[in-house]
């Protein structure tokens, strides 16, 4: 009966359907390693497959074979850059409070090393990790937290003998320009009515913040004062610019920040406050090559550029204090 | 090409196939990523997440702003949509492209409008913060930003169901003596219901789901601003179990919402 062909040809059709959608999804299985979340899942999923962030191309225009190529004059000393055309690129993740500084840092990175140029993913630090641990791509990560370092150390994910500590920095409350709600000492930042705007405490600002808020309560103010400047917060940032730019439109009263976004505002920006270097908190900025990179090569001579002279000096200049 | 009975069998077969593997193609895509959000975590894990204090202030938060937000869009919107439809003035087609503009407008840029516009600073929230209703970082900045980048969602589908429905209807009405507005609510909503219905059922999904332009204008702090969708997005490096909790939450809601919909909103608009 012509029905019953239909139907037959039909159930062949949804059979080879589904085979062929096994034969797929057979191939995407199977792939980097699931990092370990915080409680063991049930079942490990289907198929989740990594998916990198920017990938470096193959392509990337090196106009120099294997030769030694002499760095531009700085006066460091340098190793003689030895890398293959497919290394030209480097993915940085990087703490977001290194914006100001990074196109300085990509500038001076091309200089010494010739046709290697980096490209940064700036975020919260806490943002990047996850990123990392979830299989995006990136050759450096600079993290401005040493629990988060520990935590992805601990996870493998970073190349043997590369972490090295990069910079530090401590944390100051700025304010807009004009001083509107004139905060002139910790103890205003109390005073009923004033808006705040500090970063989330998964963010490595934000921990540092509460660190320096617990020293002055126990050293100079109060509990009390303590309890009064979190009930003034009117906001919690994912990021540390996030904080800067609330502050810079004139949104908040005060907002805690690095030194180092104080220090390389234009003048005028903002009016600051400081914190005693007794009640403060030194954030230790790491770097470090991962595992999973593909240019070894570029990645570590972007580290080498990082803690040379020159890099160094580009972080100094925008605010950032020394390891 | 005269094909046998056997050559026209395996060409249907072949057609049937690939039909089978689009449609579950584009039904796994859409699929798989929520199963894996479920299989990523265990029952037991789920319910202490939801005992969280700031999980449950996130929830209240967010379904408390998206119905308000909801009700805004559709108690000024529908009227609007009416009279914007059987009406021609000036600058028709001008507003026509301004309803659609928080469509296409990123919504990290929405927010910065609002915070520039509303905030301490701002043309208009200079004097709202000076009479003691500041508008920036307060719950009722979350509501205005899930109006402004919902509202598209509403109003576009107000604006065609409105432009389809006969226009006989209302003037049959007319002629027997009802006023406009008893024309609006005894006949046209209830010609057009259903399509209203699933328009505000977009709304409200798309207003649940607001990030950039809360996170820009509301600010975050748990049980004010702090939505779902921050709550996840700051519970990713934290306590990741929390953002899957709050994830499957929402996905369980956007669910119960659209099976709702499907089995409320069955009416055809009566055409032109």
């Amino acid at each position: 009966m012509k029905h019953q062909s239909e139907r037959k040809i039909s159930g062949i059709a949804i059979i080879w359907g589904m085979l062929l959608m096994a034969v797929l999804f057979a191939g995407c299985t199977g792939n980097s390693p699931q990092p370990a979340a915080t409680a063991a899942p049930l079942t490990p999923a289907a198929a989740t497959p990594a998916a990198p962030a920017a990938h470096p191309s193959a392509q990337a225009p090196v106009t120099a074979a294997p030769t030694l190529v002499p760095p531009a004059p700085v006066a460091t000393t340098t190793p003689a850059p030895v890398y293959t055309s497919s290394e030209g690129n480097v993915v940085a993740f990087a703490a977001a409070s290194l914006k100001g500084v990074s196109s300085q840092l990509a500038a001076d990175y091309a200089k010494m090393y010739p046709g290697h140029s980096v490209v940064f993913n700036l975020d919260g630090t806490q943002a990047l990790k996850t990123q990392v641990q979830n299989g995006a791509y990136a050759d450096i990560f600079i993290s401005a937290s040493n629990a988060y370092t520990n935590e992805l150390t601990k996870g493998g994910y970073f190349a043997d003998g590369t972490v090295k500590p990069l910079a530090t920095n401590y944390i100051i409350v700025i304010l807009p320009a004009g001083n509107p709600a004139s905060i002139r000492s910790p103890a205003d930042l109390a005073k009923p009515g004033v808006k705040i705007a500090m970063e989330d405490k998964a963010v490595p600002a934000g921990t540092a913040t509460c660190a320096v808020l617990a020293n002055l309560a126990k050293s100079t103010y109060n509990a009390d004062w303590n309890t009064s400047v979190f009930k003034n917060v009117v906001t919690y940032e994912t990021s540390e610019p996030g904080v800067a730019t609330k502050v810079q439109l004139g949104e908040v009263d005060a907002g805690f920040v690095y030194e180092s976004t104080a220090i390389a505002a234009k003048p005028g920006t903002y009016a600051t406050l400081t914190i005693p270097k007794k009640d403060n908190y030194l954030q230790t900025y790491t770097i470090g090559v991962l595992k999973g990179s593909q240019s070894t090569g570029a990645a570590r001579d972007f580290e080498n550029f990082m803690l040379s002279g020159a890099g160094q000096q580009d972080l100094k200049e925008y605010g950032f204090r020394p390891a | 090409m005269a094909s046998s009975p056997a050559g026209t069998d395996i060409r249907r077969t072949i057609a049937l196939a690939c039909a089978a593997v689009l449609v579950a193609a584009v039904t796994l895509y859409l699929v798989l990523p929520i199963l894996s959000l479920f299989l990523r975590t265990t029952p037991e894990i789920f319910l202490a997440s939801l005992a969280d204090p700031d999980v449950k202030s996130a929830l209240a938060l967010s379904l408390t702003t998206s119905v308000i937000s909801l009700a805004i869009i559709v108690l000024a919107g529908t009227p609007f949509a009416y009279v914007h439809c059987r009406h021609r003035y000036p600058g028709k087609v001008l507003v026509d492209t301004i309803i659609d503009l928080p469509l296409v407008l990123p919504p990290a840029v929405a927010g910065l409008a609002l915070l520039v516009l509303y905030g301490r600073a701002g043309l208009v929230g200079k004097y709202a913060s000076m009479s003691g209703f500041p508008i920036a970082f307060t719950t009722l900045a979350v509501i205005m930003a899930q109006v402004f980048v919902a509202s598209p969602f509403y109003l576009r589908q107000a604006k065609s169901l409105f432009d389809q429905l006969d226009p006989a209807y209302e003037q049959t009405a007319r002629t027997l003596g009802a006023s406009p507005a008893r024309v609006f609510t005894t006949v046209v909503v209830p010609l057009t219901a259903g399509g209203l219905v699933s328009g505000a059922v977009m709304t409200f999904g798309r207003a649940l789901g607001e990030f950039g332009a809360t996170i820009m204008f509301a600010g975050n702090l748990p049980g004010v601003t702090q939505t779902m969708p921050l709550a996840v997005y700051v519970n990713l490096a934290g306590d990741f179990n929390a953002a899957i909790a709050i994830s499957i939450i929402l996905v369980a809601i956007s669910f119960a919402i659209m099976v709702t919909v499907r089995l409320l909103a069955t009416n055809e608009v009566p055409h032109a």
